[in-house]
This record gives C-alpha cells, structure tokens and sequence, in this order.
C-alpha cells in the first residue's frame, strides 16, 4: 500500500540531519556563485506552505486576534516547537522566538543565513494562503522581515520578525 | 526484533529533533528543486543531493560517535539491523511487515549482497499530487540512476559505513536504490553490497565533480577515518566485549549458557580464565558490586553525554541529586526483603562457577540489602563525577524548595505556572507508569532461578505474565508508553 501526504501530518521524522542537508546546500550554493541564498531560502519555506496548506491548516482565518495561536499552533504541529510570539501593535510586527529551533542548532563560521528562513518564510506564506480567498477587512497579511538571532549565529535562540498588514478588499 | 535494538530505537527516536514527516519530505524535495535549479540537470541533481546526504549524516555521526559504540561491528550485522539505521536516519519507526530483506548469494566473497525492500516509501508519498512536485524524473534518459529517495539512501550508507569505522572494521557497505516508486517502481528497494576496505578506496575513488555532466562545482571531499578511533573510552572497552547484538544473543540463553559465554568472552577478550578474573576483585567484592552500579550511571551517560550535559545545569543536577536519594530510601523501603535477597541468590548463583569459591563465599556473606547499597554507592561516586554535589543537598527537597522561594528564584509568572499544571499530569502519568514496570521487573529473579535449569531467560520472562503476552511484552508496552509521556512532555 502507498502511503499518501495525509499520512504523514501525524506521523514524526527525526530533523538531525536534513538540518545539516540544507547548510551543505547552502555551501554547494556559494560554490557555484548563488549570491541570493537568503531568497530561496525563503522561497524553499513558501513552496513547502503552498503543499502543506493542502493538507493541514490550524485554522480558517486569521486576524489580529488569533494570529499568535495560529502562529504557536503552526510551530507546534509542523515543527514540534514551543515558541513564544509577541505581537507589537504599535510597528505592526510579531517576533517570534524559537529555543529549540528545528532548522537550526549549531553555530557554522562559513554560513550567514539561518536555516529557519526556510521556517519563516513557510509560516507567513501559510498565513496569507489561508487568508487569500477571505475578503475580510481584519485579514492579516504577513511578510517576513528578518531574522534577527539564530543559533546558527551562535546566539541562544532563533528570533524571527514578521511585519503584518491588514489585508482586507 | 531483539530487546536492545527496540530500546536503542525507542531512545534514538526521543532524542532526535522531530518535525512532523510531511515538513521532512517537503524539505527534501525543495533540497533537491535548489540542486536541479543549479545544476539544470536532472542527473547531476540526483548524484549531488546523495553527496549531500552522505555527508550530512557524517556530520550527524561524528557529534553523536558514542550512540553507535554498541552496534554490531560487522557488515552482515549492520545490514541486519537496518531497521535500526532507518530509524537513525528517518526518526520514523517501519510498520511489521513493511521492510523484507533477501540474501543474494555472491561466489567467491565472504560477504552476500542484501537487498532490502520497504514496501511504503515515505518520500515518495504522494509525489506528483502537488504544483511544487517540479522535479521530473522523466527526463532522466538512463534508467540505472537512483530516484527520489536518494539523499536518504546516502545518508543511511554514511550511517552504515560510520559504525563500521568506530568499529574498526575492515569491510564498507554501498547502498544503493535499484527501484524508486516516484519514478514507477512499486516499492523502495536498496540493494547493499559489502566491499573491503581496497576494494571501497577504489570504489569511491571516481571523483563526484567527473560524475557530474554539468559544469556545476562540488567541493570533493576525502573519505574521513573516524577522529575518535584513538579515544579510547569505558564505552571502548565494554563494547570490544559486548555489543548490541551479543546481548540480544545472551537473552536468548538460559542462565548456565550466558555463563558460558561469559567465561568464552573473557578468556577471548581478555585471555585469561574467568576465574583468575574474578580473582581481582576477591576480598573487594563490595568494591566489584560499587563499580556495576558506577558503570551502569556512565554507560547511561555514553548515549550522547545527556546526563552530564543535564547535571551541567545547578538546578537540574540538584533535582537529580534529590531524585537520586529519594530512590534509594525508597528501594530499601518498599521493595519487599524477599524479593532483594532473590537477586542476591541470583548473583551468587550467577557466580557460582565462575569465580572463585572464596569469593563467591565472601558474597554469601553479604544481605541482598549490602548489594543494593554498594549499588547506591557506586551510582553516586559516578553522579558525582558528572557533576552532582552530594555534600551541598538539603536533608529533604521540600527544604530545598523552601529556600529557594525565599531567594525569589523559582519563576512564578502564570507562564510557567500554567506550564507545570498542564505537565503535572503528564508527569504523574509517568510515575504511575514507572512503579508499574518497576513492580514487573520485581518479580523477575525468583522465575529466573526456577526455570534457569530447564529454560532461557527469555522463558522465564515471557512465562511471569500470561502465555498470551509474557513479561516481556507487558514491559516493552509500558517502556514504549512511558517513552511516549516523555515525548509528549518534551513538546
């Protein structure tokens, strides 16, 4: 019997070393002259969201006030971390930090981006998917700023910072 | 599936960082899309994205060397226990039934090929049923390449060929995967083939960049012997004797045969007779039961320094400090005389034989209360090795407690509050779990010395329970539950 996508959702791999697939990625990158590694990081995340919505989502909409439990809900299932979000009204931002981040761990002297680019770059990608065919003045749109600490970096934890606007028609 | 190989899964599986498994094959593919998007070609992408496995799971080896000290040492073993290297690799345990392996006959070669089929792939499921499925095997126009789960397939031969080397082996495995289900195939099938050491050199020595019909670079990289070939551990020693697929062997024998093979390892090993052996510790036979339970604590430790790395914390090492002296006043207190003393006729009976008579007299003189203190004694000698202070601990936790609320350091923001709360019954799960097996495991040695002249070990366990289940399985079920507390506690 094949298995099938929706098999998979509840089911756990182990991280350990497809972690350290996507730095010798990101080396085999350099080598061969890729100067925008950050980008396709990114864009590896969104294309992992646009299959992933199809088979599991956290919920229906998301707006100002679910976003931080969308956004714990999307690190706990998919990525079985316990992250805290912080949604800053006043810049209209979310931080997002991660201690046990899944894509990152140990600290590379050759690698200057963070592996959760792909994370973050999957989580704002599947907030505005699910959000995309709402019309809804309080649909959140996310865009994924920057990161600003990562283990990768030799810092403590992963610190992700999202811009959010209001996306409705 | 032998006991160890069970346990070492069920403690690879919770100490790995877990995803769920539809995040890995994503990851994957996206992987191998940013090699083809590079390479703009197909061929290449594949042959790339295996190197890419193959090292990653190096890198994985080498930072976790002590995980596989305990591993078979020999090709056919590895390959025997691959369910175990796919776990390593894969996190994801094989449904019974889902991995068959066949033997191929190879004339003229001490070692057969093996080819192992997994009937489910799970980086295949559902390939092609999404947009971003862009990587088409179609315009590959060779037909020996391997499919999609060829960075897998790299990454379980650096596993297979890692333990090889800790090893000391003289033999390497290539795995390599003859039929893929993304490209048409109906199920994931390897074939391994085990080469020596010449002939591997050879073998791999075909430079990737010269594989390679694009003009993409790829750093090569020379073959790495094992840096900690020349540390030589406790691990070292003790795996040089006993290994993961010689204990499985032990079980499976009655009490007189694993003397037997006791006697035949050391004099093997260590080429002396037992019982000139045991003459070391004759008038230090305290001393004998002090290091089983030192050893028992470091080999714990071994499985990738967690323990030393948990006693690093001051809080964390005075928990267990704590936890440490509770569980030994509560053996002595609730585990009934009786049942301590079956376990010191089981170790004089063990004894008996193998040693001396003089010593096994002196251990005669000992209560089954003495084994377990000097067991006690033993295990925090080695606590405190790795970390805990013995002579800083409070008579009691609660006194512990006490003080450090006076110091404001306990948090007691609604966080962490709420936190406990949630776990609290997590935690009171696992309790309740663990003084069920503990009970199970009580009564153990009485049926060992009934039945150990007529059966193996394994009898008596499976004969404690019901004949449907045994004490074996009713063990393995309430380990497997309490594994799956831990889990959920970790997230």
């Amino acid at each position: 019997m094949k298995l099938s996508r929706e098999d998979l959702i509840e089911s756990e791999a182990t991280m350990n070393q497809m972690r350290n697939a996507i730095y010798h990625l990101q080396r085999f990158m350099k080598l061969n002259g890729i100067t925008e590694i950050r980008e396709k990081m990114r864009r590896m995340g969104r294309n992992i969201a646009r299959s992933y919505v199809n088979y599991w989502i956290p919920i229906e909409f998301i707006d100002l006030n679910n976003v931080n439990n969308a956004i714990a809900t999307i690190y706990r299932k998919i990525l079985d971390s316990s992250v805290s979000v912080d949604v800053n009204e006043s810049n209209q931002t979310i931080l997002v930090k991660d201690n046990d981040c899944a894509l990152c761990k140990y600290k590379f002297d050759d690698i200057e981006i963070a592996g959760c680019e792909i994370i973050a770059g999957l989580v704002s990608e599947m907030i505005n998917l699910i959000n995309e065919k709402r019309v809804n003045q309080n649909k959140l749109k996310l865009e994924l700023m920057d990161i600003t600490q990562s283990f990768t970096f030799g810092d403590k934890s992963c610190l992700q910072i999202y811009k959010y606007k209001f996306g409705g028609k | 599936m032998g006991a160890i190989q069970w346990l070492l899964k069920r403690i690879t599986k919770i100490f790995g960082r877990n995803t769920s498994s539809l995040f890995y094959i994503l990851l994957y593919r996206e992987i191998l899309k940013e090699i083809n998007e590079i390479t703009q070609n197909e061929k290449d992408s594949l042959i790339i994205l295996r190197e890419i496995g193959k090292r990653a799971a190096s890198e994985s080896c080498e930072r976790h060397s002590s995980v596989f000290k305990f591993m078979p040492g020999s090709p056919k073993k590895v390959l025997e226990y691959f369910e175990l290297l796919w776990v390593v690799v894969f996190g994801k345990e094989l449904k019974e039934g889902e991995l068959t392996y066949e033997e191929i006959p190879k004339e003229e070669s001490i070692y057969n090929d093996y080819i192992i089929k997994i009937k489910a792939c799970p980086i295949c499921a559902g390939y092609g049923m999404d947009e971003e499925d862009t990587f088409d095997f179609q315009k590959i126009a060779e037909v020996d390449t391997e499919g999609l789960a060829c960075g897998l397939c790299g990454m379980l031969e650096s596993v297979a060929n890692f333990i090889l080397k800790i090893k000391h082996n003289d033999y390497r495995i290539n795995i390599v995967e003859q039929q893929c289900i993304a490209k048409g195939g109906d199920s994931l099938r390897f074939i391994c083939k085990i080469y020596d050491v010449a002939e591997w050199k050879e073998l791999t020595s075909t430079h990737i960049q010269d594989k390679l019909q694009s003009d993409v670079l790829f750093e090569e990289r020379l073959e790495e012997e094992v840096t900690q070939e020349t540390k030589i551990d406790i691990v070292d020693r003790i795996q040089d004797i006993i290994s993961l697929d010689k204990v499985d062997e032990l079980l499976d024998e009655p009490l007189e045969g694993i003397k037997t093979k006791l006697a035949e390892l050391i004099e093997d090993k260590l080429n002396m007779a037992p019982e000139r052996f045991f003459e070391y510790f004759k008038n230090y036979e305290d001393d004998m039961i002090r290091i089983l339970g030192f050893l028992a604590v470091h080999l714990f430790n071994e499985y990738g320094q967690y323990v030393e790395k948990i006693l690093e914390n001051e809080t964390f090492a005075k928990a267990v400090g704590y936890i440490f002296k509770q569980l030994r006043d509560f053996t002595l207190l609730f585990i009934p005389i009786d049942v301590i003393n079956d376990y010191h006729n089981l170790l004089i009976e063990f004894l008996d034989g193998l040693a001396p008579e003089e010593m096994v007299d002196n251990v005669r003189q000992f209560t089954g209360k003495d084994d377990i203190n000097f067991l006690f004694e033993g295990a925090q000698m080695a606590l405190e090795n790795l970390g805990i202070d013995f002579t800083e601990l409070k008579e009691n936790i609660w006194e512990e407690l006490r003080r450090e609320r006076e110091d404001g350091l306990i948090a007691s923001d609604q966080t962490a509050l709420n936190k406990t709360e949630e776990n609290f019954p997590k935690i009171l799960r696992i309790v309740q779990e663990l003084m069920m097996l503990f009970s199970e495991i009580l009564t153990l040695p009485i049926r060992v010395l009934i039945s150990e002249s007529h059966y193996g070990l394994k009898t008596a366990i499976n004969s404690v329970v019901s004949e449907e289940e045994g004490l074996v399985g009713s063990i393995k079920d309430r380990i497997d539950t309490i594994f799956d507390y831990i889990q959920e506690l970790r997230t």
